[in-house]
């Protein structure tokens, strides 16, 4: 049809015809001249505008000629009758190809998503309009990556502005967590108040992904980790009910992130102390869960038998006290629905459940090795699923379900002053309790807040702080098996601390009423609470008494404020001779604990040994729990370590080490075969409490090695700012 | 160990057994007026009693031996070594009448003379050599770790020269050719181009090269090394200050750092030279106490059996 047979006809009503490139065309009214042109096959270049979106215009790629003063942009200039609408000019191609090459100045090519998969849109169309060379400076300031979230990386270098994702997020599905922030050259998209992703509301429904034209939200499947195994189909995966209500089109999206593997009976799955970045779920078969690692210490030397070793332990005689204090467990926790007994570390898992949770979450090392006990079939998936997984309901009902059914009994039962309960108000209390998922930095209970329930830690670690007016000091780190809550009911006051997740956190909740029953019928447990409390309060106490008197920037910059226990060397006096190294090695069978180097202070040297911190970094991330604090104050490695080095990783002061441990292990190649090998195990001072005095102390020649709690040994010194006299500093040695 | 007021006790004590000795000494000399001996009744007391401090004395080798054995706190033993090792001295002169005697004796006394001496020597250092330590040596290592401290040393220094040279060839590849006309017009020095602005030359990197392979390296990587210029601090500070005329500004922070990797050198052999001195003395003290245990042994057999 020709312009003027089309001219000549009269257009309907509510319609409005138009000429775009020669081409006559009739829309309804209201619609944009890149709609029209769209719908009459004619394609118009864009970056910011999809079509189930509300144009906004920003880019201006879209650019036509309307024979106006200026060009119009098409995605929201509507159309006006008899319009003249030129797209493919000369003069609007050079247009274009300034815009983008504006935008490829500001946008690192290739970015993430065209160099994984070629269709960054702003890239496309630079290589369509032949840019190769950009004339404008790059930027110099730099806008940053955000990893926090699971799912989604986050490269606001990428980002060209066009808020498709701040559209896609807030009108198509409502979540409203995308939005713009700064100006200028710092501006950007933000998550709620410009927090990190993974720390903001948003539910990783992935519409910002798929809606952002460059590499600035991609999945993080194709810059994570790659899992060995066969793709599982999505149509499959969406029949299970843990996937109930997941997002096909996310799971598509992810299909490397989530494999189907299959063992047969006696495969081993994996192996404590090992650091993965999976979770296993399982769909078919059992396996077994259990700890390799021999329950022991280090021991490098034969402690061999004999007159020699008889008159060695008469002349180096262990006491009960004031150390020797049994743990009090019968279970050992791990990163499973079930805890270990410690008599025999074995147990058992089934179809439906799932393992690895926080070595995939938060990678932690493994916690125990599980070994196919008949074929499986399982499920294994990286962060980005489990987090889906974990935000879905009918799998958190499932998972709930199985914890109450299988580990709610146990995890009771391993706390030592819940020892008593009756299986009868363990059934009334698994109809009750409730599992509580808290992600990184999210708090728990607030100091001050009325107390609303008795808290049970199951999965992470757990900060408990209390807020003083010169700022918050941390009274403990709590990790699986532990509880936290009691206090508040005990005391009939507020909440007296914060309890804050440090990683992914799962906790399982005892309503306030519920544990008031429990200590109205069980008298034994409430004394016992109370009895804990009341130690508590009384540390606590003193704590506080300690920061307030002492100010001192150095004393504090060196971390001696946290400690309750120094191994101190008087420089004055100390010939360097190693008598103490010696000792050290000797009384722990051929491993030194200590090493005489360290920080300086003032005369002393303090010698990287335990400290047995007030703020023991060390016990957060243990796998299987067996760090811990005794009673009479230091940190002590119990047997069932499995070598995976975390508390020596956390340690800021150096002061846990590594050593081999000789042990026999199956021989995967020839199973059924022992072969002899060392495995690590971590060692630290644990202050010779078997003895009177530590003989690193006892064994000094020179009176040069003290163990001293530091701020009264260093009152003194911290009061005037000179040194304290010599010989003087007695009063604060333990 | 450092002597000091909590060694009043020991100190009372000994002077109390000193006095009491000597005290006795004086009728005992009198008694005998054709001269003292060990052979006499007192004489065989003095003996003994100093012949039993000698060999507490020299247990203390044997305590060492056994840190963890709780046979009494270490720096008791030490205190007795001490006190009662410098006792011992004046009992056995009084033994012998102020005599050194002759033959075994005479050999036996003018050792244990030796082994007094380098034991009061020992004492003087140990008393104040941690102290100087302390004071002079602040990045002090543990001694046994100071070759491989020295090896790192070596190593920091070839990088950071390596990073150096890295810039400097980054930014000669990245000038333009007017730039580099434009540093080479700004001036010279020495035969080389002086690099301001840009911060360009070629020589520099061979220049840094040099100075590290000649005059930086044999130095770190030997104990000592008095005989190289750089050993001295002050020639040091100027061929440093030489060696920043020769490089752009930018370079003079790397300048430092090798300036300071000099320090520590220098404080590894300080610390080097203060250990032994402060341990060297038992080389002479250890084996000469031993003989003295040994030929006072066969001098006591000897002379009760005889």
């Amino acid at each position: 049809m020709s312009p003027d047979a089309s001219a000549a006809k009269p257009t309907p009503q509510g319609q409005v015809s138009l000429t775009i490139d020669g081409k006559p065309v009739i829309v309804p009214q209201g619609t944009t001249i890149f709609d029209a042109a769209r719908l009459n096959g004619i394609p118009i270049p864009t970056l910011c505008h999809q079509q189930n979106e509300n144009p906004v215009g920003v880019c201006r790629v879209c650019v036509v000629d309307v024979g106006g003063r200026v060009y119009a942009a098409s995605c929201i200039r509507q159309v006006d009758p008899n319009m003249v609408v030129k797209t493919n000019t000369q003069p609007l191609e050079d247009v274009r190809k300034t815009l983008l090459e504006l935008l490829m100045a500001d946008h690192p090519s290739p970015c993430t998503r065209q160099k994984h998969s070629g269709d960054c849109e702003l890239e496309r169309l630079a290589a369509d309009a032949h840019i190769d060379h950009i004339p404008f400076a790059k930027r110099t300031t730099p806008r940053g990556h955000d990893d926090s979230s699971l799912s989604i990386a986050v490269d606001h270098e990428a980002c060209i502005l066009c808020d498709r994702c701040i559209r896609g997020c807030d009108y198509i599905r409502n979540n409203w967590v995308l939005a713009r922030r700064g100006k200028g050259y710092q501006a950007g998209i933000s998550f709620d108040l410009n927090d990190p992703m993974g720390d903001s509301s948003c539910v990783s429904c992935g519409e910002c992904m798929v809606s952002c034209p460059t590499g600035a939200l991609t999945n993080k499947a194709i810059v994570g980790q790659k899992l060995e195994g066969e793709a599982v189909n999505t149509d499959f995966l969406l029949e299970l009910p843990v996937f109930k209500n997941v997002s096909g089109n996310f799971l598509s999206l992810n299909r490397h992130a989530i494999v189907e593997r299959r063992f047969k009976a006696g495969d081993i799955i994996c192996r404590e102390g090992e650091f993965g970045y999976s979770a296993f779920y399982i769909l078919e078969g059992t396996v077994d869960i259990y700890l390799s690692t021999p329950m022991a210490h280090v021991k490098t030397q034969d402690a061999s038998e004999g007159w020699m070793q008889k008159l060695r332990s008469f002349l180096t005689p262990r006491s009960n006290q004031p150390g020797h204090e049994h743990h009090g467990r019968t279970s050992i926790p791990i990163d499973a629905n079930v805890d270990l007994p410690l008599d025999k570390p074995i147990a058992q898992l089934g179809a439906g459940e799932l393992f690895g949770e926080m070595t995939c979450m938060s990678y932690y090392p493994r916690s125990a090795t599980v070994r196919a006990k008949t074929d499986c079939v399982m499920l294994e998936m990286l962060r980005n699923v489990l987090d889906i997984m974990q935000r879905n309901k009918s799998f958190r009902e499932q998972l709930e379900r199985t914890y109450k059914q299988r580990a709610l009994d146990s995890h009771l039962k391993s706390v030592p002053v819940l020892a008593s309960l009756t299986p009868e108000f363990i059934a009334h209390l698994k109809e009750r309790v409730e599992l509580i998922r808290y992600l990184p930095g999210q708090i728990i209970c607030q100091q001050g807040d009325p107390a609303d329930g008795f808290y049970l830690v199951r999965l992470g670690f757990v900060k408990v702080s209390q807020h003083h007016p010169g700022g918050e000091v941390v009274l403990a780190y709590l990790a699986k098996g532990s509880y936290f809550g009691e206090m508040a009911f005990l005391l009939n006051s507020p909440r007296m601390a914060t309890c804050t997740a440090l990683d992914h956190v799962e906790v399982v909740r005892i309503p306030g009423d519920d544990f008031r029953l429990m200590l109205e019928q069980f008298p034994d447990i409430r004394q016992k609470l109370e009895a804990v409390a009341h130690e508590h309060i009384e540390s606590n106490r003193q704590r506080m008494a300690l920061v307030e008197s002492v100010p001192v920037e150095q004393f504090l910059n060196q971390g001696l404020m946290e400690a309750q226990s120094l191994l101190v060397l008087d420089l004055d006096r100390c010939t360097r001779c190693d008598q103490c190294v010696r000792a050290c090695a000797d009384a722990h069978d051929g491993v030194t604990r200590l090493v005489r180097d360290g920080l300086r202070f003032d005369k002393y040297l303090v010698a990287t040994s335990c400290r047995s911190c007030r703020d023991p970094l060390c016990m957060v991330g243990c796998p299987v729990g067996s760090i811990r604090r005794r009673n009479s104050l230091e940190i002590v490695i119990e047997d069932w370590c499995i070598g995976c080095g975390q508390c020596a990783n956390n340690c800021p002061y150096g002061n846990i080490n590594m050593h081999p441990f000789p042990v026999q292990i199956e021989d995967s190649e020839h199973p059924g075969r022992m072969i002899a090998t060392t495995k690590p195990k971590a060692t630290g001072c644990d202050l010779c409490t078997d003895h009177a005095e530590p003989s690193c102390v006892y064994a000094c020649p020179h009176d040069a090695a003290h163990r001293v709690n530091p701020p009264i040994f260093f009152a003194e010194l911290l009061k005037q700012g000179t040194p304290a006299t010599q010989g003087a500093p007695v009063e604060g040695r333990d | 160990m450092r002597i000091d007021h909590t060694h009043r006790k020991w100190f009372i004590v000994s002077l109390v057994i000193l006095a009491v000795a000597v005290i006795a000494y004086i009728p005992y000399r009198q008694w005998y007026p054709q001269g003292v001996g060990g052979g006499t009744a007192m004489g065989l007391i003095y003996g003994s009693v100093g012949f039993a401090f000698m060999i507490f004395a020299g247990l203390l080798g044997a305590r060492k031996k056994v840190p963890i054995w709780r046979v009494g706190r270490a720096q008791t033993w030490m205190r007795g070594h001490i006190w009662l090792g410098l006792l011992s001295f004046p009992l056995i002169l009084l033994h012998g009448g102020f005599k050194f005697g002759f033959g075994l004796t005479h050999w036996l006394m003018w050792i244990f003379l030796l082994v007094f001496i380098s034991g009061i020597f020992g004492a003087v250092l140990q008393h104040y050599m941690p102290k100087t330590i302390k004071e002079r040596i602040p990045m002090e290592t543990i001694y046994e770790q100071i070759g491989r401290v020295r090896g790192q040393l070596v190593d920091e220094a070839n990088n950071l020269v390596e990073q150096a040279c890295a810039t400097l060839t980054g930014n000669l590849s990245d000038a333009s050719v007017e730039q580099r006309a434009a540093a080479a017009g700004a001036g010279t020095m020495g035969g080389i181009t002086v690099a301001t602005g840009l911060q360009i030359d070629e020589d520099s990197c061979g220049e840094m090269r040099g100075f590290f392979q000649n005059k930086l390296k044999p130095f770190l990587e030997g104990y000592g090394a008095r005989r190289q210029p750089i050993a001295n601090r002050d020639t040091a500070k100027s061929m440093f200050d030489q060696l920043r005329l020769l490089l752009p500004s930018n370079l003079h922070p790397t300048v430092e750092d090798l300036e300071s990797i000099c320090e520590e050198k220098r404080e590894l052999d300080q610390q080097t030279l203060y250990h032994r001195i402060l341990h060297g003395w038992l080389l002479v003290h250890i084996p000469l106490s031993y003989a003295v245990l040994v030929l006072g042994a066969i001098h006591a057999i000897k002379a009760l059996a005889y």
